[in-house]
């Protein structure tokens, strides 16, 4: 998703941009944005991944080198997203799966002999919202390396991301999606997680973002937005806000909603329709 | 040159038939189908192809390796449409090549040869883009139910969409179905086009989703012997290597469209049979972007919030 920039736009705000294959990065005021795209995993590594998750399943199409990393370089405050991570949080809350509409017909035929139900929440449902550390670059004997040295503290807070200043149609500098996993449901659906982020000459500004729509049972989307604002006050924060959102489809078919699957493809249409399961505002404050 | 060589000629390069023409092609398809058995005997040399999902440019790459029809016999295991940009020419270039050159290639159905799943998943859409009206979708969900289920190739190899059936133990219980339908939810054929071997389990098991079986080694290795077969070839879930074998060489899974999706970076395969059945895949790539026709265009600003 090469985005059309303008040299002047980019000199204007001080940027600089790389990009290297599936690295493309920025670097303004401070911060260091990268983003990486590749294949889907092979075959052996999925392997590996199952063993270290401790699951016999994965996503079907999991870009496991794929990431999306944004580096205060000064406070070696660092806030990524990779598949990995995400799918440790769909171990974790392990939600009971889901059953489709066949399944009710499915009762009434005749067992095979010995058969085993499997019992995994096939929909990969995380509750994840990023990852974080403290990385501090060091120079050892000429070799730059990194180091963690700590995690970030997200605290609740009363902020709110002004969706209003985002609105307004400032040069993006910078953009670009990254699909961490993605799954068909052997075509029931879709299970989709990605993160986008664009980069302003006044702000930065993401959206992760796990959509799943199980066909005629479910649809569930969970969000989280980050927004920093480049040379704000003394004491600069990353702000973020989660909002998960769900609706069975009879619900929304009893609104008057359509019931068909393929009114449901686009997210952000229908995301206003969903109603709100949880939410939480945090933020980060960056050190200098 | 006739109509027919004509039409073939057009949909090579990506453009679609006149509406008219696809419901004249579409009954010459049905004459011919009708009389294909649900296990259809195919003869060797031939060479087996994967999922193609509408991504027309990355077939004819397929046709570029393994040769054009009907040069090289030809068996495709379904899911000729959804999810690509294509499936309107893919399904046709294939349905006129069937029409034209019967006895050189072979088409089964998959699971996305079904008026719900292609509702759903884009064929729908791309007919109702493309001519207007519903009509053409019509036409070929019409011929979707008079595709065969499944091949038998030189009595030794079994090829299907997606996997067995608890329901199936001998080839005969598959020729008494009666296919003429729309995909059913559950039983036999259902079970045909969408199931999957699974490791984790020996016998049989049962989707979480609630419908849906996965089979183990035995009842492959059961199912082998009863049928006196050497191997299962089917289709239906994506390998990143473009084909996979399982249960020591009992069955394989095959994947033809290269890139899926247009992201996934994974290699296609194809597997070609000689005539003494000696096998060799035949692996391949995406094709380049300049060959796509339309140039991929910059997307404008997403101020997404």
């Amino acid at each position: 998703m090469e985005l059309e920039v303008d040299e002047n736009d980019l000199k204007a705000a001080g940027a600089v941009i790389f990009v290297d294959g599936g690295r493309r990065s920025i670097n303004i005021h401070g911060w260091l944005i990268e983003s990486r795209r590749h294949s889907i995993l092979n075959s052996s590594t999925v392997q590996e991944w199952e063993k270290k998750l401790k699951t016999s399943h994965l996503p079907e199409m999991v870009f496991g080198e794929n990431t999306l990393i944004l580096k205060h370089l000064n406070s070696g405050t660092k806030i990524h997203f990779n598949a990995f991570d995400a799918l440790c949080g769909w171990k974790q809350e392990a939600l009971p799966p889901v059953e489709v509409p066949a399944a009710a017909k499915w009762k009434f035929r005749s067992k095979p002999f010995e058969e085993v139900i499997l019992d995994y929440d096939y929909t990969f449902t995380t509750p994840y919202c990023g990852s974080g550390a403290i990385e501090i670059d060091k120079d050892l004997n000429g070799r730059k390396i990194s180091e963690e040295t700590g995690n970030v503290h997200w605290e609740d807070c009363k902020e709110q991301i002004d969706l209003i200043a985002l609105a307004s149609k400032e040069p993006i500098l910078f953009y670009d999606e990254v699909v961490l996993y993605e799954d068909e449901l052997a075509d029931n659906g879709v299970s989709l997680l990605t993160v986008k982020v664009r980069v302003m000459p006044s702000s930065w500004f993401l959206l992760l973002q796990f959509w799943l729509r199980v066909d005629g049972v479910l649809i569930r989307l969970r969000e989280t937005r980050m927004h920093y604002v480049f040379g704000g006050s003394t004491n600069p924060v990353v702000l973020r806000e989660s909002c998960w959102r769900e609706s069975t489809f009879q619900a929304l078919s009893a609104k008057g909603h359509p019931f068909d699957s393929a009114a449901y493809n686009d997210p952000s249409i229908i995301s206003q329709k969903l109603p709100i399961v949880k939410r939480t505002t945090q933020k980060l404050v960056i050190s200098s | 040159m006739s109509d027919l060589d004509r039409q073939i000629e057009q949909l090579k390069r990506c453009e679609p038939l006149k509406e008219s023409e696809v419901k004249a092609l579409c009954l010459k398809a049905i004459e011919i189908l009708v009389e294909e058995s649900n296990v259809q005997r195919v003869d060797a040399p031939v060479t087996i192809c994967g999922d193609i999902h509408g991504q027309f440019y990355d077939m004819k790459e397929l046709f570029k390796v393994g040769g054009d029809c009907p040069k090289t016999n030809y068996l495709f295991l379904g899911d000729f449409v959804d999810r690509g940009f294509y499936s309107v020419e893919t399904f046709l270039l294939l349905l006129a090549l069937k029409v034209r050159y019967p006895d050189r290639i072979t088409l089964i159905r998959g699971n996305h040869e079904s008026r719900q799943i292609t509702q759903v998943y884009g064929f729908y859409d791309e007919c109702l883009r493309k001519y207007g009206s519903v009509n053409v979708w019509r036409y070929c969900t019409d011929i979707f139910d008079y595709l065969s289920l499944s091949a038998l190739i030189e009595n030794k190899i079994f090829s299907v969409h997606g996997g067995l059936s608890p329901a199936i133990s001998t080839l005969d219980q598959i020729r008494t179905i009666d296919r003429k339908q729309e995909v059913p939810h559950d039983g036999a054929m259902c079970d045909l086009l969408w199931s999957d071997p699974e490791d984790i389990v020996d016998g049989w098991g049962l989707s979480p989703r609630g419908a849906g079986f996965l089979f183990g080694g035995s009842v492959v290795t059961s199912f082998n012997h009863s049928n006196n077969i050497d191997y299962i070839c089917r289709a239906h879930q994506l390998v990143m290597e473009g084909y996979k074998w399982m249960f020591n060489n009992q069955i394989v899974t095959v994947w033809s469209a290269p890139n899926y999706c247009y992201r996934c970076g994974n290699v296609a395969a194809i597997l070609e049979l000689d005539g003494n059945l000696n096998k060799q895949f035949r692996v391949f790539d995406a094709a380049p972007q300049e060959s796509r026709g339309a140039p991929a265009k910059k997307p404008a600003p997403d101020y997404f919030l």
